[in-house]
């Protein structure tokens, strides 16, 4: 009997990435879970030692936890919600022909390759409160009587640094729907044509329904972004006033610069299992309508 | 014969350029961290390091690189960074920091080379045990440097406008703060506050001075003297009398709102003096910050450290001693306005003239420093800014931010 002949190509060829992976997300990601049963405080060395679940029953009875995690949900639903929509319509936008387009899709990109420290920092100084451009425009245009501290108090801190993350993450699904747009066939448009279609009956019938998966995927991705995000946020705020723009990466971030890193990596444990709950609804609902 | 004499001739060369070249050291290069509070700060430590590179003889280089302050995040930055096997092989540093690195093993030890050292008599016992007692051990592993002593800068065109005089109690100074907060142009808007208040990290330096002057301390935040000077300190904010961005200024800010006009007064020690002179001339002054039932001030230090991991440690000390005592102490503290600890620099004539430095050195019996435990660190960067914060905006009672402030310092 001839032995069968394994081909190793595959392997080999998938090896570089995969001890990479290993590397440098893999061991981490354990390193993370072990440390969460630790008390692992840098600043405490001695008392450097296995808790169990002492983290976790800390974390869940830390009013803190629970403010920042909310804060992350109306974070990443209204920043993304908001990404989405505003990208879609510059995508559709763009999607035209008019004169001068390709210079206009160059520039509406510039949000999303400016480095997020520098747009936090921009953002920053346009809503200074003494010295910001913001509060300058709103004086002359007569909306405001008087400059408003935007950074500086609680009631427009947090609705300021996701306007900021809106305006950071509009292109990207500007760019995603653009591309799924010029993948759908025009005839499909004629045919609508031909039966008597409006725009906005094109738009429901042929265009959302095609650039679905387009959506989806772009969208899963955003939310576990944005979630995760720390730049924005961290060089705006840092958090404050009064923790009032501290999400949960934000806490974390907090935490592990804190060197507190046994309490940092059972919040990012907790924050990752959330987004993968919601990440895997998200795949069973793609795989379902394929389905159907 | 001949070949026996060319031998030791090449023999005898051979030693005597071994010899030459033993008296020449070999190249050392010292790595050192640094921030810089203003870029002229930056040029006068590049140039130091050249000038001891020059200078040292001993074929010691120092390679300065600068690094932000960022309100403190400097320490944990350097303490990441030794932690993870890098890091520089000295280091500017703070006292506060000092219980953190000690705990992990990461500063050398200093003792032996103070002991040895000639210019050790230079610098005040005082401060040696100062830095015995951050280390929380009978060690010495930090190098003093210069010492801040905060107090109250202020625009005397200003206070002539209102007609106040320098406060001399604390109820002149927050009576002043009123009076000095107005709309100076008619539109029924205030252009000037009476007080450049520091919301943000830093801010509990300045922030002290009130708390001591109704005669709370730092040991118990929740006495009725404490909690009196907090609620003085929510006071200033809801009354307008300081900006409304102060929840989140920082040290950047306070010092642009000084310098633009919009606050007649703040608090920031003489490293702020030379751009204050260069906005204002003679119209910026400074008095110490006055007390009531206890009196405070932050004494703000900066040293020097050596890594434990640094390879050189004698190269390193020679320049650490070039710092503290030598020509860099001298043309650190001349450019940056700081306090010299080398006893023989605080007697130079630009010293003994500046209104600044006898203002320092009048609040100088009162200055002091936050308690340095574990907790100091997360505390002044997170727990104080957010707190107070909260408080300032009326989210929590100037009892309650209290409470909190002590269970975070205290009781983690």
């Amino acid at each position: 009997m001839q032995r069968k002949k394994i081909d190793l190509t595959p392997y080999l060829l998938i090896s570089p990435a995969l001890i990479i992976f290993l590397a440098v997300v893999f061991l981490p990601a354990i390193n993370a879970i072990l440390m969460s049963f630790q008390s692992y405080d840098l600043r405490r060395p001695s008392r450097i030692g296995f808790i169990g679940l002492d983290n976790y029953i800390a974390i869940f009875n830390d009013s803190l936890f629970w403010q920042s995690l909310w804060k992350t949900f109306l974070w990443v639903t209204f920043g993304v919600g908001f990404q989405f929509i505003l990208g879609f319509v510059l995508a559709l936008l763009l999607h035209k022909k008019f004169f001068g387009r390709g210079f206009v899709r160059s520039v509406s990109l510039i949000p999303w390759v400016t480095p997020g420290v520098l747009i936090g920092l921009m953002w920053r100084w346009i809503y200074d409160g003494n010295y910001g451009v913001l509060n300058d425009i709103l004086l002359k245009f007569g909306i405001i009587q008087e400059k408003i501290p935007f950074l500086a108090q609680q009631a427009t801190a947090f609705p300021s640094v996701i306007l900021t993350i809106i305006w950071q993450g509009i292109p990207f699904f500007a760019l995603m729907i653009l591309a799924g747009l010029q993948g759908i066939p025009t005839e499909l448009y004629d045919a609508a044509d031909v039966d008597g279609a409006n725009g906005f009956q094109k738009l429901v019938r042929i265009t959302i329904p095609m650039l679905k998966n387009t959506i989806y995927v772009s969208t899963l991705l955003r939310i576990i972004w944005v979630a995760n995000s720390v730049d924005v946020i961290f060089n705006m705020t840092g958090g404050g006033p009064a923790y009032s723009t501290q999400t949960l990466s934000v806490y974390v971030f907090n935490k592990g610069n804190a060197l507190n890193l046994g309490y940092a990596s059972t919040m990012s444990i907790i924050l990752t299992l959330i987004l993968l709950v919601v990440a895997i609804l998200y795949f069973r609902n793609i795989f379902s309508s394929e389905e159907e | 014969m001949k070949k026996v004499l060319v031998f030791f001739f090449v023999v005898t060369m051979f030693v005597i350029i071994s010899a030459i070249g033993s008296t020449q050291s070999n190249p050392v290069t010292i790595t050192h961290w640094y921030w810089a509070d203003n870029p002229k700060y930056s040029a006068t430590m590049q140039e130091m390091a050249a000038d001891f590179n020059a200078t040292n003889g001993k074929n010691i280089t120092v390679v300065a690189e600068e690094y932000p302050w960022d309100g403190g995040a400097y320490s944990e930055t350097l303490f990441r960074v030794v932690m993870g096997g890098g890091g520089p092989d000295t280091s500017t540093f703070k006292l506060t920091s000092t219980p953190l690195f000690t705990a992990n093993n990461l500063l050398a030890n200093l003792d032996s080379f103070i002991e040895d050292w000639e210019d050790k008599d230079e610098i005040e016992e005082s401060l040696y045990e100062t830095m015995r007692q951050a280390s929380g051990t009978d060690g010495i592993y930090l190098m003093p440097w210069n010492t801040q002593v905060l107090y109250v800068y202020y625009r005397p065109s200003m206070f002539k406008e209102v007609g106040v005089s320098v406060p001399k109690t604390y109820n002149e100074f927050l009576e002043s703060c009123k009076k000095l907060t107005r709309d100076t142009n008619g539109d029924g808007l205030i252009d000037v506050y009476g007080f450049g208040m520091r919301g943000a990290k830093g801010g509990q330096e300045p922030w002290g001075s009130f708390i001591w002057a109704r005669g709370g301390n730092f040991t118990d935040f929740t006495s009725a003297g404490a909690v009196a000077g907090m609620q003085d300190f929510i006071d200033l904010y809801k009354n307008g009398y300081v900006p409304p961005t102060a929840t989140m200024d920082g040290f950047q800010e306070i010092i642009a709102n000084f310098k633009s006009g919009k606050t007649a007064m703040t608090v920031h020690h003489i490293g702020s003096s030379p751009g204050m002179v260069e906005t204002f001339g003679d119209d910026v002054d400074a008095f110490p910050f006055p007390g009531d039932v206890g009196q405070w001030t932050s004494m703000g230090d900066t040293e020097n450290v050596m890594l434990e991991s640094c390879e050189n440690k004698d190269a390193a000390f020679e320049w650490l001693s070039y710092l503290a005592t030598g020509k860099g102490q001298e043309t650190w503290c001349r450019v940056t306005g700081n306090v010299p600890v080398s006893k023989t620099v605080q007697q130079l004539p630009v010293f003994q003239n500046s209104k600044f430095m006898k203002v320092s050195i009048e609040a100088a019996p009162v200055a002091g420093i936050f308690p340095i435990l574990d907790t100091t660190t997360e505390w002044i960067s997170t727990i104080w800014p957010n707190t107070v914060a909260a408080a300032l905006m009326g989210k929590i009672t100037a009892a309650e931010a209290m409470q909190e402030l002590q269970k975070g310092l205290w009781e983690e």
